[in-house]
């Protein structure tokens, strides 16, 4: 079978899919991180495979620039989370209630 | 290629840099100093930006068309720049209650204001998403900066997950935007555009685009963090991502909307126009029951937000300047509230609204400028605001003979302006009929705080009175997207 621009695609869109589902549905902070980096991850080979059938080096230089964006806010985001978690104990999403109307 | 357009930005990072780098040699009661000597540097930019000489005035692009230096980002660098002054004068009064690295806090500020320099000048949608995650990463840290309070961790890890979601919406929408046409530049995505009209990839990757700056802009639906951010945030980065961080949402979504996919945005009228009037409706709603300052004024930029997208979905050009002249208007207005609540809170655990009783007994400067901020954010004659949304309403009604949805948009906002005298005359009341007042010990102002709230006060007044000066160079920023 030929596997073309198409069957890349599908799969980014999938990708992109599972991790929005796995930022509603999940209710651990670590697992909903993960869930945003394969959401970043899903737009990356989308970006990839477009830029290999197009012939058009450019989404590949963006994908760099993705990266290493990525890497920034994940740097950030763990450290953060870890702040949280020393002073609450807990890393779910229920927990985070101190702020209400 | 020309980098010497980036003088500003180069400077702003170099700044950036040797703040951080203040931490190690200062010590801790001098740190004071790099507060006030970010704030002289920055004005020393200003007045070079305003002086005509050097790159800052002139016109041309950088990086294969990546970098403009045209009108609209001179006109939203100098505003940013003003932000970030008036921004650093309040961090300096706040910096007592930062636990350790003050100086780190002053020059994540500067960091910030130069990923909204870059911002202004995007033209390309690399530069677009390095410059939104360059702001957006570094308002993680200024939110979450009190690591003590439980509440500013909260908030930031709020903000972590949405604004994370939203830049992978809008990477996503950037992927499938330049998979379709294969162009990253606004000015050459453009010129192909009206091709892929009829395209439904290229059409979703345009909506996932405005779904990360909506994001930033704090419009329906993408909302949800503000209140909770703003809340939770120290005084100062509330203040900041307010009016910063919202304009930069701003200027990015002019430039997509009116360079990059113009006729797809003619197309989008009715979606604007919905956004805008829902938006203004659900800020105005939701802030009458607030009771706690910061999230009153959340919820109150929501509706701003707004009132701001009137300016966009009214698709002409004085609609556009109305909205820059709008945002000058609020940066003053905004900033002198948010001084005030920093002043005022400074040895309470709260910043309910009951913290302001007595404050005309405790400090009369202070309380006039919440009344006149609050008022000019009401939209009261002769303040800032009041000519602001004459403005904006102006220029929707102009444009009802084209479709009369511009009419309900209208009626909607002025709706909402009357929503919105409840709560913040509640603020008003609060500072000068309140019954029970426990603390009536006089607020002592340093020097250079006292001129940041007349700065700001003059800023409200002169916008009002004498509006010609800083329309005609919204007019002239606006003269961009004519072309």
């Amino acid at each position: 079978m030929h596997v073309g621009l198409e069957q890349y695609l599908t799969v980014s869109f999938l990708l992109f899919a599972l991790g929005l589902l796995g930022v509603i549905m999940r209710r651990n902070l670590l697992v909903i991180y993960m869930s945003l980096e394969l959401m970043l991850n899903a737009a990356n080979l989308a970006l990839v495979s477009f830029s290999r059938f197009n012939d058009n080096l450019n989404g590949q230089i963006l994908v760099f620039f993705i990266i290493t964006v990525a890497a920034a806010e994940v740097s950030v985001g763990l450290a953060l989370i870890v702040a949280l978690y020393r002073r609450r104990q807990s890393a779910h999403v229920e927990d985070l209630t101190t702020m209400k109307l | 290629m020309n980098a010497s357009l980036m003088t500003l930005e180069i400077c702003v990072m170099a700044l950036g840099t040797v703040l951080m780098l203040a931490d190690f040699w200062l010590p801790d009661e001098r740190k004071k100093f790099a507060g006030y000597a970010a704030v002289a540097a920055l004005t020393g930019l200003l007045v070079i930006s305003f002086s005509g000489c050097g790159a800052c005035s002139l016109g041309g692009s950088a990086f294969n068309g990546m970098f403009v230096q045209d009108g609209l980002a001179i006109f939203f660098k100098r505003f940013f720049i003003v932000a970030a002054i008036l921004v650093l004068f309040m961090a300096v009064e706040f910096s007592d209650r930062i636990a350790g690295g003050v100086s780190e806090y002053y020059s994540l500020i500067v960091f910030a204001l130069s990923g909204m320099l870059f911002a202004a000048s995007a033209n390309d949608f690399t530069m677009l998403f390095v410059a939104i995650e360059l702001i957006t990463i570094t308002f993680y840290i200024l939110t979450s900066f009190q690591r003590g309070r439980l509440v500013s961790l909260e908030a930031g890890v709020k903000y972590l997950i949405l604004g994370a979601l939203s830049s992978s919406f809008m990477v996503f929408g950037i992927a499938l935007v330049w998979g379709t046409t294969g162009k990253l530049n606004f000015n050459e995505l453009a010129a192909v555009a009206a091709q892929f009209e009829t395209s439904k990839i290229f059409l979703f990757g345009v909506l996932f685009i405005l779904v990360g700056l909506g994001f930033k802009i704090a419009a329906f639906p993408f909302q949800i963090w503000a209140p909770d951010v703003y809340q939770g945030a120290p005084t100062p980065t509330t203040a900041f991502l307010a009016v910063g961080s919202k304009a930069a949402g701003f200027v990015l979504l002019l430039r997509v909307l009116f360079t990059a996919v113009p006729t797809v945005t003619a197309h989008w009228m009715n979606l604007l126009i919905v956004i805008s009037a829902i938006t203004i409706l659900y800020g105005n709603l939701c802030a009458l029951p607030q009771r706690n300052l910061k999230r009153l004024l959340g919820y109150s930029s929501i509706a701003h937000a707004g009132y701001l997208l009137l300016g966009v979905a009214a698709l002409s050009a004085s609609g556009q300047s109305a909205l820059l002249y709008y945002l000058a208007g609020y940066l003053f207005t905004v900033i002198a509230a948010f001084t005030v609540i920093c002043l005022v809170t400074r040895h309470l655990d709260n910043d309910d609204v009951s913290a302001l009783a007595g404050l005309n007994q405790r400090s009369p400067l202070l309380a006039s400028t919440m009344t006149l901020a609050m008022a000019s954010l009401a939209g009261i004659p002769p303040l800032a605001g009041f000519f602001g949304k004459f403005l904006l309403l102006k220029a929707v009604l102009e444009q009802g003979a084209v479709n009369p949805g511009y009419y309900c948009l209208a009626f909607t906002a002025l709706a909402g302006v009357v929503i919105s005298f409840y709560y913040y005359f509640g603020v008003i009341r609060a500072i000068y009929w309140s019954k029970n007042v426990v603390d009536v010990s006089p607020i002592q102002l340093s020097g250079p705080i006292k001129v940041a709230v007349c700065i700001c006060i003059a800023g409200m007044f002169w916008l009002g009175i004498f509006p010609t000066t800083a329309l005609d160079m919204a007019n002239e920023a606006a003269k961009v997207f004519g072309k």
